[in-house]
């Protein structure tokens, strides 16, 4: 990245930040001696698993935590004032002015009973003490900044009449309308479609290299990073353990940990037949004191001075630190754990015969004001035996749909599915999709009692057996799912949907809820299910790196249209459809030298309403090469037998 | 995979009497509010029980010797213009209170889970019709509709419950309806059809034993309200009829001398009030108990 900052003048240091949540179980270090410096003009990522404490850092910085979390210590330099010795008003006066925050939940975050004129106008005018109708020009500027189309109308809309993407960009063009010096974001772009994260990004990088402004930015997603960082903090149990200049942490990471999480994110280079390397185990239980390394115990290169002594950052280069006792963490050779299953029987060997097979399938809803929502617009998909179909679209294009379709859930409007056998589900948020008053075998025994399969004593040796299937011990049956945590709680999801011996499972989302480093011992066990027991998937993601890593075949979505289908490799090494190009596009890969050398346009403007399709292609609204002919007539799918079918009339 | 270690108190079991042992098993005496609750309401249960073998005047017997004398050891509230013992004739006015409180706290959870889970669970036509004379009901307030409902009825014990349940019931109703309308768009609901389960099974099995907390609750505050209601009732001379003892009673008896004996009134009034108090912290604690996330 070829990036230099104009003047290096240190605009915040943290030092020594130490923050406490007292709870009724004890008291939680949730930040635990954190030091670091932004300069100005810098983009900082703050990466880390849930309960990492990154959320709860920035948060003590601008002393927005909400009880029982507490500031226990440290200091905070905002331009050389020390922020933590302010008085509540004095600090005020600072958020806003001088820091500007983006949250992650942009449906929660704006006031929905306040239009965005309100919102925005007063806070600018005292902030940058303007009169109203200066205020309003500016605030009009900032939204068409940020890519909001006619800003002069939209300023008077509320909240509810936008969508997600758009609240979004509005918490942003709120959050710079001040001018602040420093914006802090926490997964400012998590909820939001990869499109729409490429556009806000591309608007947050340049309005950061304009104005001048630092920006911390917490995220998980380390494409993001790649593309977005120029420094990155690695937070590990309320510290950091590794911090530097992002192509130093890409190219040379020296904390095992930071080495562990890049081994976890499936690579373009990397092979179909090779396991995702996965992190064991779970991060400690921050009520207890950590003695030694907090990542010893999943940590290969753990040694006896790791359980003794915590190590402290120490140089591992220009700007660069790590903690960690071994000069390079994991060593090359003993690198990361990959765990594979002994096989009991042969793998499942593909026969090609169809276990679905969706026809021309339609399903329109009807609101409540008469209106048809075309939600599925005339699909035509198979899946064979043993294969995995990956689909993938933004959210609205009608994937979530057919899942339910398929499951039976909705009945279509028109056309027919057959499915050879019985289709299960693994639904996205583990947290919902079980009962909290039963327990695990209960919920895993469920479909066996529902369909009258076998007697008690049978059921009960069933669900030991689909328990330890997924990789659980069986004394799991006795706990309740909040006691789990949510690899566990999908691993039981996934037993559960083996209980009836399936032909094929629909996952919808299955992984997106859950950490990077269990992200990918999930995507181990379903594709170990897969080669064993010769079960099909429909696997529905946004997440384009875990679809192409895990599918046989995709299918791209576009409003309720399969635009584009074929072998998961041609698809993603040749994307033929326009939309399938942008979409590859967005997704930031995680590697800073591919990132910097990448030239995105990114995809403009939103999916259309499903109320009323356009008449020709559905994309052309969108499409960067649409001609007249695209805006008149409609290309289909040409033959459903072939192997790759693009939707395009430009598709060579 | 196994590091992760129970906690160690156990979480209710689907069902309600289940789900009323479990906040027994699990430190129902560690809660301050349970503890105060009970601290009130154990010894006047026990004193109404126990009220038929006391040493005391029995509730109906006169003595026209002792009439309204001072609270004394041998009358412990005092006597009445009739010379009745008053601590006899509260024990007496708090079995009838504790007969209406729960057997209007049950009819009104049985009913209102009933159709407030049909509503809710079956929507259509099913759930207009309810709600229309859910609706009806509602718009009068709760007291003035007992009132209307006793004076169709008659008065006495039975009326009384009758008519304090059915104003009551519409709230139970709608308070199930909201809770079932949540659950139904839950995942694990679609979960459960997936495996084709019946829509007895969706009900009875995930349904219902996520809104008995909440159930639970309304009903310990109903049993405190319809207390009240009964001495209201009563006080007013609409609901239990002289000479059979009730709190509502016993107070109007007593209001007439309130300045000659004040007495008469006042400690059967403050019987009423600690027994609302009771109940209240009561259903607060069950409340917090039964909710597996507040621990």
């Amino acid at each position: 990245m070829n990036y230099q900052a104009p003047v290096k003048t240190t605009l915040l240091e943290v030092r020594d930040l130490r923050t406490e949540f007292h709870t009724a179980s004890g008291t939680v270090t949730a930040v635990d001696g954190v030091s670091f410096a932004i300069e100005r003009g810098e983009r900082v990522a703050v990466v880390g698993e849930s309960g990492s404490g990154k959320s709860a850092m920035a948060m003590s910085i601008l002393r927005l935590l909400t009880h029982p979390g507490k500031v226990a210590g440290g200091e905070v330099l905002l331009d050389g004032r020390d922020i933590t010795k302010l008085s509540e008003g004095q600090l005020n006066a600072i958020r806003g002015r001088l820091v500007g925050t983006v949250f992650q939940d942009p449906m929660s975050s704006l006031d929905p009973v306040m239009r965005i004129s309100k919102q925005m106008i007063e806070p600018i005018m005292r902030n940058l003490r303007l009169n109203r109708e200066q205020a309003r020009a500016e605030a009009i500027k900032w939204l068409g900044k940020v890519g909001i189309p006619e800003p002069e109308r939209r300023i008077e809309a509320y909240p509810f009449e936008m969508s997600g993407g758009m609240r979004q960009r509005v918490m942003i063009a709120m959050a710079l309308s001040c001018r602040p010096q420093l914006v802090i974001a926490d997964e400012p772009t998590t909820a939001l479609d990869v499109t729409i994260q490429a556009q806000i990004v591309e608007v947050l990088k340049n309005l950061t290299a304009e104005a001048g402004a630092a920006m911390m930015f917490i995220t998980h997603d380390l494409g993001l990073v790649a593309r977005f960082a120029h420094k990155v903090a690695v937070m590990y149990a309320g510290r950091i353990v590794e911090f530097g200049r992002v192509e130093d942490i890409f190219a040379n990471p020296s904390h095992p940990y930071t080495q562990s999480l890049l081994g976890t994110i499936p690579s373009t280079s990397m092979l179909k037949s090779d396991r995702l390397p996965q992190i064991p185990g779970l991060p400690p239980d921050m009520r207890y004191p950590i003695v030694g390394c907090a990542f010893k115990e999943r940590c290969a290169a753990a040694h006896d001075r790791c359980l003794r002594e915590a190590p402290r950052l120490t140089d591992r280069g220009i700007d660069h630190r790590a903690a960690c006792w071994s000069q390079h963490g994991l060593e090359h050779g003993a690198t990361l754990k990959v765990e594979r299953p002994e096989r009991t029987n042969k793998p499942f060997e593909p026969d090609g015969s169809v276990v679905v097979e969706l026809n021309a399938l339609w399903k329109q809803f009807e609101t409540s004001r008469k209106m048809v929502v075309k939600a599925v617009n005339g699909v035509n998909l198979r899946v064979h035996k043993g294969e995995t179909l990956g689909i993938v679209g933004e959210s609205g294009c009608g994937k979530s749909t057919v899942a339910r379709l398929l499951l039976g859930l909705e009945k279509p409007t028109s056309g027919d599915i057959f499915i050879s056998g019985r289709a299960q589900m693994v639904f996205q948020d583990p947290a919902s999709s079980f009962n909290p008053k039963m327990t695990i075998g209960d919920i895993v025994a469920e479909p066996l009692v529902v369909r009258a399969q076998g007697n008690k004593a049978e059921r009960l040796e069933a669900v030991r057996r689909l328990i330890s299937q997924v990789g659980l011990d069986p004394a799991f049956a006795e706990r309740y799912p909040h006691q789990l945590s949510g690899g566990q709680r999908q691993r039981v999801a996934v037993a559960r949907a083996l209980a009836l011996n399936p032909s094929v499972v629909v996952a919808d989302e299955p992984t997106s809820a859950l950490d990077v480093s269990v992200r990918a011992q999930i995507i181990n066990l379903l594709v170990d299910l897969k080669q064993e027991l010769g079960i099909s998937f429909v696997f529905i993601s946004h997440d384009l790196l875990t679809v192409r890593y895990i599918s046989d075949r995709i299918a791209v979505m576009y409003l309720g249209e399969v635009v584009e289908y074929g072998a998961a490799e041609e698809v993603f090494a040749d994307p033929r459809h326009p939309y399938t190009k942008a979409l590859i596009d967005a997704v930031p890969v995680p590697d800073p030298a591919i990132e910097s050398r990448r030239t995105t346009t990114p995809l403009q403007g939103e999916l259309p309403s499903p109320l009323n399709l356009p008449k020709g292609c559905a994309f052309a609204s969108r499409c960067p090469m649409a001609t007249d002919r695209c805006r008149a007539e409609k290309p289909s799918l040409p033959n459903h037998d072939l192997s790759r079918q693009v939707a395009c009339h430009y598709a060579h | 995979m196994a590091d992760i270690t129970l906690t160690a108190t156990p979480v209710p079991k689907a069902g309600l009497l289940a789900a009323i042992a479990a906040v027994f098993r699990h430190r129902a005496l560690s809660s301050a509010k349970v503890r105060l609750a009970l601290l009130i309401l154990v010894p006047i249960l026990a004193l109404t029980i126990l009220a038929p073998v006391l040493p005391i005047q029995k509730p109906l017997e006169t003595n026209l010797r002792a009439m309204m004398q001072f609270p004394s050891i041998e009358h412990v509230f005092g006597t009445d213009k009739m010379g009745r013992d008053i601590f006899s004739r509260t024990l007496a006015g708090v079995q009838v209170s504790l007969l209406v409180g729960f057997s209007v706290a049950a009819i009104a959870l049985v009913l209102g889970m009933l159709l407030g889970t049909l509503a809710g669970f079956y929507g259509g036509l099913i759930d207009r019709a309810i709600m229309t004379v859910v609706d009806i009901f509602l718009a009068f307030p709760s007291l003035l509709l007992a009132i209307g409902l006793v004076s169709v009825m008659g008065t006495g014990i039975v009326p009384v419950i009758l008519a304090i349940s059915l104003a009551d019931v519409p709230r139970f109703i709608r308070l199930q309806r909201s809770q079932v309308l949540s659950l139904r768009s839950r995942a694990f609901i679609d979960a459960a059809r997936t495996v084709d389960a019946s829509q007895y099974w969706l009900m009875t099995r995930h349904i219902v034993p996520n809104t008995i907390a909440a159930m639970l609750v309304a009903a310990s505050i109903a049993a405190a309200n319809a207390i009240l209601v009964e001495a209201s009732l009563s006080f007013l001379g609409l609901g239990i009829m002289p000479p059979q003892p009730s709190l509502g009673n016993i107070v109007r008896d007593g209001q007439t001398y309130l300045e000659q004996a004040w007495w008469i009134s006042t400690l059967p009034g403050v019987v009423i009030l600690l027994i609302a108090v009771g109940l209240h912290f009561l259903s607060d604690g069950v409340r917090e108990l039964l909710d597996p996330r507040s621990r």
